[in-house]
């Protein structure tokens, strides 16, 4: 009340006033409303008991299943035969052999640097115990991200070639990328079988949608003089597709591969729910397990996987830069500290070990090259010069076949290599599992996370969610349809009133407003917790670089990693569900928060404080206002993750719509699990669409963009 | 030379991948499902492990949870076998298996379904379930039976429950556990909340156990945390089924009252190994068949193992290989000749 009244005494907006005393009424009326209602409401049983979705689903399965199983299995088989002989190829072969496949490309485009880097990822995964599953996390990836690869390069190539195309394939692109990838996992293994083939194909239904997008925009901005030139030299249609525009754009399609890989390294990690194998699954067991240190461990090898792969695809998409002269080139230490002569003295080794390294290549290519040209220069004189040219141009890739040979050879005639040796065994997991013991049986910390799982349940989770199962349901469709309206329009309000009312028809009214209260909760923590971050980052640069390392940290790792710490101090339950949740998704409202007001330009600030403004007024009268487009996709973000969430933390407790997926799952219900996930997806999208109408109107409102 | 530098790269990466070295032996290749409890954990490993030491297999170990689903992909033939099924859990068994489980030479259990699953023989390990509380609390309560505990209901309850006492009850749906509709049953005020997963139901025991705060959990033996935590079963009534058996998923869960099941304890649990039986009718895999049919697993071997797993926080497969390298004994006669 006390803010309603403020409000009154600022006369100059009287439209502001109404409709803040609107809401508040509404709220009142919700209130009454669900107090009067002795349990939770139900949609009328005639809509429920007509609308039998689940049995249609499940009814329309068994028809596919019948009829046109036969075409998704083979599919499947030959994805299978490619991951098995993918699979079979990393843990079968000599553990060197593997990890010089995966270190000298390394080597080779990212320099001494990377290359150190892939030793040491190598070994961490052998040296906790996840070899096995890290090679077949790395299989199940490679296979994902090629098929990406090729289908998005094909389909990118074809949307940059037809408007037409491009228009029809938009839609389906952004449906793609907003639906959690959980929602198709399930299907996609009723169709596709358990394992590699379901989780392959999952994966590329997820990460594909950038590469597509790249490769459209990449091949799109090739400079107009580029295709003039190459059309007055007479090259047709086809040419100036694969001899101009597609090696242009080369850098955006690499790109495209940066972001596949990460997207894919992430989905390969959930399928272990369908059956994939690899580090998730270890994860998972983990999990159940309730052992952090071991979870940890699967996380940390994901993680450096993840690093390594990023750098290794983005070396390819960057240029290398070209020093002057005069000035030493690093290899292994920072370039900036050249100006210092220890340095310069550490890295002369380096330089003179690179100069040798380059030398023998150069010459053993060269040889093989002569070698070459002299065997084909027996048959065709002209030929062999250009095969000698050939080879010669190859100066990495012949020594690295040379050295990957050599280590077959060594491993099949003189001494097995066999597996990574046990010897070498490095654990985290003692040192982890003591830390969180200790801090389990903390007094003051145990009374601290009571005190919390108090607070959160009784102060938040249990008013909020009988306020918001009890409120009649056609009164939250009504207000969902009337936020709608006056902020995206009134196709969207009624766009929002048939998803709504699909929900309710569904039979799972109840469960998606369970939910819905658990991301509304986990929203307000990570509100609460993320923008003082976000204020504090914005303020202080080693903070905020500190920060910005540790959140990418969090975004990488499987995100049900942070399930056993939360499981250890909280105990399992809708609690613990709901801080796991806030630990998931409070990262983009941090960093957006402290982007927003870090890029609010210098100069409001400057005239705020000229004209005698505090620190705390600049930030609350001026900075605020002005990063809170910024804010809002933070907020829109952090909305997103939290329902993405919500499928994984049945595991520790979590209620509503994630367990129906998890019952339907056990219960070889399809058409149940499939309607709550589909509950989930829609929630998140008009949550989304309404957060995201309201950024651009407050955009409109400050002159931030023009439309 | 820049671009033939990136090139020879990623050709590298990719041809050197896909130039394969091995020789794949797909004949002897089995999928398993692991169980998603530790004890069923430790009998699958025993299983894998033997067929793939003894009789030359390959095994590949998918992490699927337990339920109607998993039955359904060995039906479909996406999993070849699983591992420690409890027949008061499976809900799909009489409906898909037609076949007599016999345990030591005994008809155990009879089953008349559409054969869809291939029983693949007991397991060896024989299972029981009740609701447990620990022992101080039993003493200082004085709580002897399941009949005692509506008095101490306070005493139990917790935040979350309100007035009613906290059962955490089986944490995983697809169990069929029906704790609710005991409870209801059997008039006992308590709230059953499933937590989702074993780790999460025994997370909460443990914190509960350290602190002494009075707590009722259901369990199931042999688990290791009998080994590391005294706990009593308030002996729920002895296990009876209805007559007839309404209380199916295809009989709408339609209960007869306090007069048999849920309203009863669980049935002496016999746990046995299934598979999908196109696999094991072909002829490669008649060895494999054999061995489940020999299979034997001990109690007490697997209560020994899950105190070095859970306890002593060590791998599992290691545990598994150790016990098969220290008792020939117990295992030789598993292996068909």
């Amino acid at each position: 009340m006390s803010s309603s009244t403020e409000l009154l005494t600022k006369p100059n907006n009287p439209k502001k006033v109404v409709s803040y005393a609107l809401i508040l009424l509404t709220f009142l009326v919700a209130l009454w409303l669900s107090t009067q209602s002795e349990g939770p409401s139900k949609f009328p049983k005639v809509v429920t008991d007509e609308f039998k979705f689940t049995a249609w689903v499940n009814d329309g399965e068994s028809y596919l299943k019948k009829n046109y199983r036969w075409i998704t299995k083979i599919i499947a088989n030959y994805i299978k035969e490619g991951y098995f002989f993918l699979e079979d190829f990393f843990l079968d072969s000599p553990w060197i052999l593997i990890a010089a496949i995966m270190i000298l490309p390394c080597l080779i485009a990212g320099g001494l640097r990377l290359g150190l880097y892939a030793c040491f990822v190598i070994y961490f995964w052998g040296a906790v115990g996840m070899w096995d599953e890290s090679l077949q996390t790395v299989a199940l990836m490679g296979l994902s991200v090629l098929l990406c690869v090729f289908f998005g390069v094909t389909l990118g190539v074809l949307c940059s070639q037809s408007d037409r195309f491009e228009n029809f394939m938009k839609p389906i692109l952004d449906t793609m990328q907003v639906m959690p990838a959980f929602v198709y996992l399930f299907p996609a293994l009723f169709f596709f079988g358990i394992g590699g083939a379901p989780a392959i194909l999952a994966t590329m239904i997820y990460a594909m949608p950038p590469i597509i997008r790249l490769t459209n925009t990449g091949i799109r901005q090739v400079s107009k003089e580029s295709i003039e030139s190459a059309t007055s030299f007479g090259s047709s249609k086809l040419q100036l597709l694969f001899k101009i525009k597609i090696p242009l754009s080369l850098p955006s399609i690499m790109m495209g591969v940066n972001q596949v890989i990460m997207m894919a390294l992430a989905l390969v990690v959930l399928a272990c729910f369908i059956g994939a194998e690899g580090i998730g699954g270890q994860v998972w067991l983990a999990i159940r397990n309730l052992d952090v240190g071991w979870a940890m461990e699967g996380g940390l090898c994901i993680l450096f996987m993840a690093i390594m792969f990023d750098r290794f695809s983005l070396a390819f998409s960057k240029e290398p830069e070209t020093l002057p002269l005069d000035v030493q080139k690093f290899y292994l230490l920072p370039q900036s500290w050249e100006k210092y002569q220890v340095a310069r003295i550490i890295e002369k080794p380096l330089s003179l070990l690179s100069y040798f390294t380059d030398l023998i290549c150069t010459k053993i290519t060269n040889l093989i090259a002569y070698i070459f040209a002299l065997v084909v220069s027996l048959i065709n004189k002209s030929s062999a010069l250009d095969v000698g040219d050939f080879i010669s141009k190859k100066y990495y890739l012949i020594p690295s076949l040379i050295i990957l040979f050599l280590i077959s050879f060594i491993d099949s005639t003189f001494f097995e290599f066999g597996t990574f040796p046990k010897e070498w065994k490095l654990s985290l997991r003692q040192p982890i599992a003591n830390g969180v013991e200790s801090l389990t049986v903390n007094e003051s910390f145990i009374a601290f996370t009571k005190g919390l799982r108090g607070f959160v349940y009784l102060k938040l989770l249990k008013p909020l969610d009988t306020f918001l199962t009890h409120i009649p349901w056609w009164y939250t469709m009504g207000i969902f349809v009337v936020i709608g309206y006056f902020t995206v329009g009134l196709r969207f309000a009624f766009i929002t009133f048939l998803l709504l009312l699909f929900i309710g028809a569904c039979g799972i009214w109840t469960q998606s407003m369970v939910t819905l209260s658990s991301v509304l909760v986990s929203v307000a923590l990570c509100f609460a917790l993320g923008v003082p971050l976000g204020i504090i980052a914005s303020y202080n640069e080693r903070f905020r670089n500190i920060q910005n390392v540790v959140l990418d940290a969090m975004q990488t790792l499987p995100y049900f990693c942070y399930l056993i710490p939360v499981l250890m101090f909280f105990g399992g339950g809708i609690v613990s569900a709901v801080l796991a949740t806030v630990v998931y998704s409070i990262p983009p409202i941090i960093r957006l928060t402290s982007l927003g007001l870090t890029q609010v330009s210098g100069s409001y600030s400057e005239v705020s404080r000229s004209f005698g403004g505090t620190l705390m007024q600049t930030l609350k009268k001026v900075k605020f206002p002005l990063a809170v487009p910024s804010l809002v996709i933070g907020f829109n973000q952090t909305v997103i993750m939290a329902f993405a969430m919500q499928i994984v933390t049945p595991l520790i407790g979590g209620k509503g719509l994630g367990l129906e997926v998890f019952n339907g799952l056990a219960r070889s219900d399809t058409g149940r699990g499939l309607a709550a996930g589909i509950g989930i997806v829609l929630l998140a999208i008009i949550i989304d669409r309404i957060s995201l109408a309201w950024t651009r109107k407050q955009r409109l409102a400050l002159g931030l963009s023009k439309n | 030379m820049k671009l033939t530098k990136r090139i020879s790269a990623l050709i590298l990466s990719f041809v050197l991948i896909l130039g394969g070295l091995t020789q794949a032996n797909a004949a002897k290749r089995l999928t398993a499902a692991v169980a998603d409890w530790t004890g069923g954990e430790i009998s699958c490993q025993v299983a894998v492990t033997m067929l793939e030491e003894e009789l030359g297999y390959k095994i590949k170990r998918v992490v699927f949870p337990s339920g109607t689903g998993l039955w359904e992909a060995i039906a479909a033939g996406e999993i070849d076998f699983a591992c420690e099924s409890w027949p008061s859990y499976a809900e799909a068994d009489s409906v898909m298996m037609n076949e007599d489980l016999i345990y030591e030479g005994e008809v155990v259990g009879t089953y008349n379904g559409d054969g869809s699953i291939d029983l693949l023989g007991t397991v060896g390990v024989i299972g029981m379930s009740d609701y447990y509380i620990p022992r101080y609390a039993a003493e200082s309560l004085g709580i002897k039976s399941w009949k005692d505990l509506n008095k101490h209901k306070d005493k139990f309850a917790t935040i979350e429950t309100g007035s009613k006492g906290r059962l955490i009850a089986c944490p995983v749906a697809g169990w069929n556990c029906h704790d609710q509709k005991r409870l209801d049953l059997l008039g006992i005020d308590f709230q059953a909340d499933e937590l989702g997963t074993e780790a999460a139901a025994v997370a909460e025991a443990v914190a509960a156990y350290k602190r002494k705060e009075p707590f009722l959990l259901y369990l199931w033996e042999p688990h290791w945390f009998f080994g590391a935590y005294d706990m009593v079963g308030v002996g729920l009534p002895e296990h009876k089924v209805c007559d007839p058996d309404t209380f199916t998923e295809a009989g709408n869960w339609k209960d007869c009252g306090t007069k048999g099941w849920p309203a009863t304890g669980w049935a002496k649990d016999y746990t046995m190994n299934y598979g999908n039986p196109a696999t094991f009718a072909k002829p490669e895999h008649a060895k494999a068949k054999e061995f489940f049919e020999l299979m034997s697993f001990q109690n007490a071997d697997q209560a020994v193992m899950l105190v070095e797993v859970k306890q002593k926080n060590r791998d599992l497969k290691e545990v598994v290989k150790e016990w098969k390298d220290a008792n020939p004994d117990k295992w030789k006669s598993w292996i068909p000749k």
